[in-house]
């Protein structure tokens, strides 16, 4: 098994555990995930800031709509992921980067949906991979409320 | 819906408020909004489309089309018109793109003599009104595209001259040049059904 | 280029103007009665009355088609607004993220999705309609301390003391943040940017 299809599928179970957290409606798919937000934010210390859109779809683009009106970069596929997840590392530190894109439900509050989504995230990570030593770091952005 | 609009002022003039607030939510992002702009408009800039372009199908081609490129533009829109004055602008140019790139070419002389169309031998002095604007279509295509943009949205929309000219992107003259030729070209293709 | 297209300039010489035997011009015989001046000339000359009964027949020739109303497009606008809207919804426009919980939870909220929570919030007082809503990080070059500057703009009922309205649309609109986000709100600024006739409203109510 090559190490991209080994991330794919653990981006995919990543995302079908996150998928049955209370209060996530979906994970954000889809185009969404390609296009990368303006960002009006500084970064925090040295990690970089949420890359709120910037996740890549792992479907191809096939019925992409043209956005060229849209002020908007092109993402270069980084990482593997599955819809809303994004995997990166482990890097030098031996440090995961999950990134989730998540759509919650309404009658939920956000910051509750996107604490459990993390805790969730750190869960499954700590029962794949009980070897590892560095936690992972969990980036949430709420994307929609349904 | 919100707001009750008054059936006899212009389309916006009742909504002018709410739909200024309902453009500024679509601006930052709110699609509920849009989708309320959308329905509202959609039923005046259809009409407007089928008049320019005579047939309903393209014309909600293009009215979706600028719905779509005025969501992605909406971060830009800075108010200095309504929405719906916006929209008709948008509504119109793509109009006359659609135009341009249908009509094959016709040399411009040609326009102002339209030869009787061969089932126009009809003794009758008034013409059944349905006929008379499927006639009325024919003699339309044989007008340019600015005559026919500047005719419709004269004399079907009731625009003022100044609002076509800023609408086409013409000066006003050059409206009132085109809107006198295609009556000509109108009245002379009436005057050979007859 | 195949389009059929004007010149800019060809049509503006009235180059196929026509002088009509009593001498007027047909373009200004016809634009007197566009603009319905009263000129006796017209009402005599049997010339200048033939053209206009050229326009007054396309006139009634053309009133089927302007009489239509946009109502009769009713049900293609629906289907429109349906096709364009999910379109729309596909299309996630750029925003920027905002953060939710305690400073450096890494955790965030699309701004324009906080927003759409902050305006309805908002809109829960009495004749208040919220329009511009934005939530700015308070930061500094190299830290973000987590909470958010709100500015709301809102259409306000006329004849109520603004500063009261004021104050209880901050109220909702932070208790909304808290309770239905979890953003951290530091300042909430109201702009009223227009009074609503509230006295219309009683009169026809709203169809929303």
């Amino acid at each position: 098994m090559t190490r991209d299809t080994a991330h794919t599928s653990l981006a995919e179970e990543i995302a079908r555990a996150v998928e049955t957290v209370p209060g996530v409606a979906f994970l954000r798919p889809g185009l969404a995930g390609r296009l990368r937000p303006t960002r009006g934010r500084p970064q925090r210390g040295k990690d970089a800031a949420p890359a709120a859109g910037a996740l890549t779809a792992g479907a191809p683009t096939t019925g992409a709509r043209t956005t060229a009106e849209v002020p908007t970069t092109r993402v270069p596929m980084t990482g593997v992921s599955a819809a809303g997840v994004r995997l990166s590392g482990p890097d030098g530190t031996g440090r995961r980067h999950v990134e989730i894109h998540l759509v919650a439900l309404r009658q939920s509050r956000a910051l509750d949906v996107a604490r459990a989504a993390r805790r969730r995230v750190e869960a499954h990570l700590v029962e794949r991979f009980p070897a590892e030593p560095a936690p992972a770091r969990v980036t949430v952005t709420v994307t929609g409320q349904v | 819906m919100a707001g009750v609009r008054n059936q006899n002022a212009p389309p916006d003039a009742g909504g002018e408020t709410e739909d200024s607030l309902l453009t500024v939510r679509a601006a930052e992002g709110d699609e509920d909004a849009f989708a309320v702009l959308v329905q509202s408009h959609a039923p005046s800039l259809i009409r407007l489309a089928t008049r320019l372009l005579g047939g309903r199908a393209e014309a909600e081609d293009a009215v979706q089309d600028a719905f779509i490129s005025a969501w992605r533009r909406l971060p830009e829109f800075h108010h200095r018109s309504s929405f719906g004055t916006w929209m008709y602008r948008i509504v119109t140019n793509r109009c006359l793109n659609v135009l341009r790139a249908r009509k094959p070419v016709a040399p411009l002389e040609a326009a102002g003599e339209i030869a009787a169309p061969e089932h126009s031998a009809s003794p009758a002095r008034i013409v059944e009104a349905r006929d008379a604007v499927r006639e009325l279509g024919e003699a339309l295509d044989q007008l340019s595209v600015e005559q026919r943009a500047c005719w419709v949205l004269r004399e079907l929309d009731g625009q003022s001259y100044e609002f076509i000219a800023d609408a086409v992107g013409i000066s006003q003259e050059a409206v009132r040049a085109r809107v006198f030729r295609a009556r000509r070209c109108l009245t002379q293709a009436m005057g050979a059904w007859r | 280029m195949t389009a059929h297209t004007d010149p800019p300039t060809a049509d503006t010489g009235g180059v196929d103007d026509e002088q009509l035997p009593c001498g007027r011009l047909l373009s200004r015989v016809w634009d007197d009665w566009e603009q319905q001046t009263d000129d006796p000339h017209r009402q005599t000359c049997p010339h200048c009355r033939r053209a206009v009964l050229d326009l007054d027949d396309l006139e009634v020739a053309v009133r089927g088609l302007r009489d239509e109303t946009a109502d009769s497009y009713a049900s293609e606008a629906t289907s429109l607004t349906r096709r364009v809207m999910e379109v729309v919804r596909l299309e996630l426009r750029p925003g920027r993220p905002v953060p939710l919980g305690e400073p450096d939870e890494d955790l965030w909220i699309m701004e324009a999705v906080a927003a759409r929570a902050l305006r309805a919030a908002a809109e829960t007082v009495t004749g208040v309609r919220a329009g511009s809503c934005r939530l700015l990080s308070l930061s500094t070059s190299d830290t973000t301390d987590g909470r958010v500057e709100v500015r709301l703009g809102i259409h306000a009922p006329s004849g109520v003391s603004l500063p009261e309205l004021a104050e209880e649309v901050r109220r909702r609109v932070r208790e909304a943040a808290d309770r239905e986000l979890g953003v951290a709100v530091a300042t909430i600024d109201v702009h009223v940017t227009d009074l609503i006739d509230t006295a219309d409203d009683s009169q026809e109510g709203r169809t929303s």
